[in-house]
């Protein structure tokens, strides 16, 4: 069910350019007033060097100021061993960043091009965390920013492979329906697993899952409630419908009745104004960071225990669903963020790789929804190497809202 | 649990000459054989020098030890702290070399801050949508005495990270050894922390957070939360294991024996100034030992139950001789625990014991879940071996105890400051 959402607010409030601060023009020469100097390759070089002086940590730069134009940050952390990262900031936006970072690991680097203006070297953790750094010469233009466009294109195509999903939402109910309609439990179960992974994949994005007009609080407009709500957690008043319920007549009683078709038809209406719903919904790239880390949590909270299918033990569809809903989120924000962090939007790959192998294994073209059934057997024997799994991908990936927030 | 070790009153006792002082108090009151070796040693020391140091049982909440130098890992020769925090965990398929030295790199540092009572990151970052680096549990605690010691399991060494020619000489997975009743689950690993403090939230703090920052290199395997030392440090009265008895009596004290047997001498390359860290779950049958009547226990153990003396004298310090009959019987049965575990039994080998207490709750029958992790230091783990090989053969206590937990680690040593633990294994 409703994953928790964190929100962001990061304030987008600078939205002005955040390189405009007026400067003198010079040329590009920086001598002995601490400036550095662009070498042969015409990039110049900050060295920032974190060392422990016996009592606190402290964050140096060799150079404070440099020219407008390329300029590479050598991160050498010598000995603090309170500071883990190093953030090149303008404005409260990260441009350039290193993580990781520990005493006698060699130096790493990054290279960014900036114009004219006042810009800060944060240094978490240090006892002075933010260290001025100048860029003297031309301010760039203010930008559009290709990073800020990436995402933003990225969103918009997200909110497409989410109308794709409710398309075949609304396909796989009504195929449910008819199999429901006919009487037949055993075809009515297979086109259950069927359509269940459609909303599974984008459950994230249930907060716009409301009908308009409808007051917090209020079940019977609440559309997330009214397809996917769980037996535990049932609101008197509204009743119980949807899938779930479904779920239970199917397996536990194993039998069609007339209730059974009636909650199937409410179904086929509810998924039919999600339909109508969701062309109107909007993403932001947040929501895709937010939507994507609120899938993975749905799957430790919920599939990885069993609560979710809990008559048909089709927990496996489900969590294999979060986590392909997960990643298309991610994959949408990939072009944007792999300008903004590449080292953690290759390990978020590397992590999503190691989970499908891992979830490939369960694959079983037999059973209902295409995976083993996740059986009490096989949640004791196997939930904790899932669970392990799922844990190492959350972790990187519940960073991501972040830096999409925080993108220049 | 073995007890292998020490002899307070042997003749050349110039290098242990702290330690029979220490003894001294106890000896001297009571008179007898250890008090006539003592009034030629430590005879003009004052009686309050004599006192173990924690007899007050005070807690220092701002003590700390540093991580880096002194050439050996905290947490093996320290006094033993109160709470112990043990866990293994395996490298994720797929890290390679890199991943697990930037680990090392991360968790030395990480280490460092945390034994200060420092957090490992921002407990509260100014970015509200920014994740906190540390879990914040143990803020305002204070280091508490806190050490963490890090273990490279067999594993390291294999084909994965191709570091098979830095293998640690004498590391290798323990032998299938007698009375072994080993679980999945409760065995090996790649990497072992043991985190001790004062504390017992400070030393949870330090592993929770040390795993968070693994995830993704390596896995958590097996974990055990030891509640209450049970093996006397230098300078500690002797504490008691869950049986009731006093454990660690004879364990390792002087500078002497740790150069003979826990330490790694210099041929020892990048592992100079580690040893090896032999890590056992020892299940209990508490309520099978509780009905126990006390003249079985104490024939059991070799000892006396409240002072811890050996059934062959009268103070917790005397040599137990192993000799002694009385009625055509030994006054220490041979398959005493104490009997086999002696070093005088066994060529002379002895092992630091470092035991916690610990249990699990309410296991499956309805007992008490609870025992013995037992985590020793040595330079050859085949001493372990050796001792075990006799201890799971015939020790009395096997009919109220079961290894169930098992797993062996090479502990290399302290890095000086500006890097990491294990950092030569990569250059």
């Amino acid at each position: 069910m409703q994953p928790s959402r964190r929100r962001l607010n990061a304030g987008l409030a600078t939205a002005a350019a955040l390189v405009g601060a007026t400067l003198m023009l010079s040329g590009c020469a920086a001598d002995s007033t601490g400036a550095s100097k662009p070498s042969s390759s015409g990039a110049s070089h900050v060295k920032i060097t974190l060392t422990n002086d016996g009592s606190a940590d402290t964050c140096a730069l060799d150079h404070t100021s440099a020219p407008a134009g390329p300029i590479t940050f050598t991160v050498d952390n010598k000995s603090a061993t309170g500071i883990t990262e190093v953030e090149l900031q303008s404005d409260q936006r990260i441009l350039g960043e290193k993580e990781n970072l520990a005493p006698g690991l060699a130096p790493v680097s990054f290279t960014l091009t900036l114009g004219g203006g006042k810009y800060t070297v944060y240094c978490p953790g240090a006892d002075k965390e933010n260290v001025a750094f100048t860029v003297t010469g031309k301010a760039a233009a203010a930008k559009t920013g290709s990073v800020q466009t990436l995402l933003k294109q990225g969103s918009k195509d997200y909110a497409g492979y989410v109308d794709d999903q409710i398309a075949g939402m609304v396909q796989g109910v009504a195929a449910l329906k008819s199999a429901i309609d006919s009487g037949d439990v055993a075809a009515a179960q297979k086109a259950y697993g069927q359509a269940r992974p459609f909303y599974e994949r984008i459950e994230s994005d249930v907060d716009g899952f409301v009908l308009p007009g409808t007051k917090a609080n209020d079940n019977a407009g609440n559309l997330d409630y009214l397809i996917d709500m769980r037996a535990s957690n049932l609101d008197e008043k509204v009743g119980w419908h949807g899938f779930h319920a479904i779920e239970r007549d199917l397996w536990q009683g194993g039998a069609i009745t007339d209730d059974t078709k009636q909650l199937a038809a409410e179904l086929q209406t509810n998924v039919g104004k999600l339909a109508d719903l969701a062309k109107g919904l909007d993403y932001k790239p947040e929501d895709l960071a937010n939507g994507a880390a609120g899938l993975l949590e749905e799957v430790q909270s919920e599939k990885i225990k069993g609560e979710e299918e809990a008559f048909s033990d089709i927990d496996l569809v489900d969590f294999a669903a979060n986590v392909e809903g997960s990643q298309q989120a991610f994959e949408y924000l990939k072009p944007g963020l792999t300008k903004i962090d590449p080292a953690l939007t290759k390990q978020i790959s590397a992590q999503f790789d190691k989970v499908n192998a891992l979830l490939d294994t369960y694959r079983d073209p037999s059973a209902i929804g295409g995976y083993t059934t996740y059986t009490p057997q096989l949640r004791a024997s196997d939930a904790s190497t899932l669970s392990r799994a799922v844990q190492a991908l959350q972790d990187p990936l519940s960073r991501l809202a972040e830096k999409v927030a925080t993108a220049q | 649990m073995t007890d292998g070790s020490q002899d307070p009153t042997a003749r050349d006792a110039s290098p242990r000459r702290e330690q029979l002082s220490r003894r001294g108090l106890f000896a001297a009151g009571a008179g007898g054989l250890a008090a006539g070796a003592l009034a030629g040693v430590g005879g003009t020391l004052a009686a309050q020098a004599l006192l173990p140091k924690d007899q007050g049982d005070a807690v220092d909440a701002s003590r700390s030890y540093p991580f880096y130098g002194g050439g050996h890992q905290a947490g093996i020769r320290t006094e033993p702290q109160r709470h112990c925090v043990y866990m293994t965990f395996d490298v994720d398929a797929g890290s390679t070399a890199a991943d697990l030295q930037s680990l090392l790199a991360r968790w030395s540092a990480g280490i460092a801050q945390l034994m200060k009572g420092r957090p490992v990151g921002l407990v509260e970052p100014p970015r509200s949508g920014a994740v906190a680096q540390d879990t914040g549990e143990a803020a305002d605690l204070g280091p508490n005495a806190l050490t963490v010691t890090l273990g490279l399991g067999p594993g390291v060494f294999d084909h994965r990270f191709g570091l098979a020619a830095k293998r640690p000489r004498l590391l290798r997975p323990l032998p299938a050894l007698p009375s072994d009743n080993l679980q999945d689950g409760l065995t090996g690993g790649d990497l072992s922390l043991q985190a001790c403090a004062e504390d017992p939230q400070v030393a949870y703090h330090a592993v929770r957070d040390l795993a968070r920052m693994g995830r993704g290199t390596v896995s958590t395997r097996w974990t055990v939360m030891g509640f209450g030392r049970a093996s006397a440090g230098p300078d500690q009265a002797t504490p008691r294991n869950l049986m009731g008895f006093k454990d660690g009596t004879r364990n390792i004290r002087s500078d002497d024996e740790f150069r003979e047997f826990v330490w790694l001498g210099d041929d020892a390359d990048w592992m100079s100034g580690g040893s090896y860290q032999v890590a056992r779950k020892i299940q209990m049958d508490i309520e099978i030992w509780d009905a126990d009547e006390i003249g079985d226990q104490q024939t059991v153990f070799g000892r006396s139950k409240s002072e811890g003396a050996p059934l062959t004298g009268t103070r917790e310090f005397d040599t137990p001789d192993f000799r002694k009959t009385s009625h055509g019987e030994h006054v220490i049965a041979p398959n005493a625990h104490i009997a086999l575990a002696a070093h005088e039994n066994n060529g002379g080998v002895k092992i630091l014991r470092r035991s916690y207490n610990y249990t699990d709750g309410i296991n499956q029958y309805g007992q008490l879940d609870a025992g013995l992790l037992f985590i020793a230091y040595m330079n050859d783990p085949g001493h372990f071996v050796r001792l075990q090989t006799r201890l799971g053969s015939y020790d009395r206590l096997n009919e109220y105890i079961s290894h169930i937990g098992s797993a062996v680690f090479a502990v290399p040593p302290a890095p000086e400051p500006g890097h990491f633990l294990a950092e030569r294994l990569f250059s």
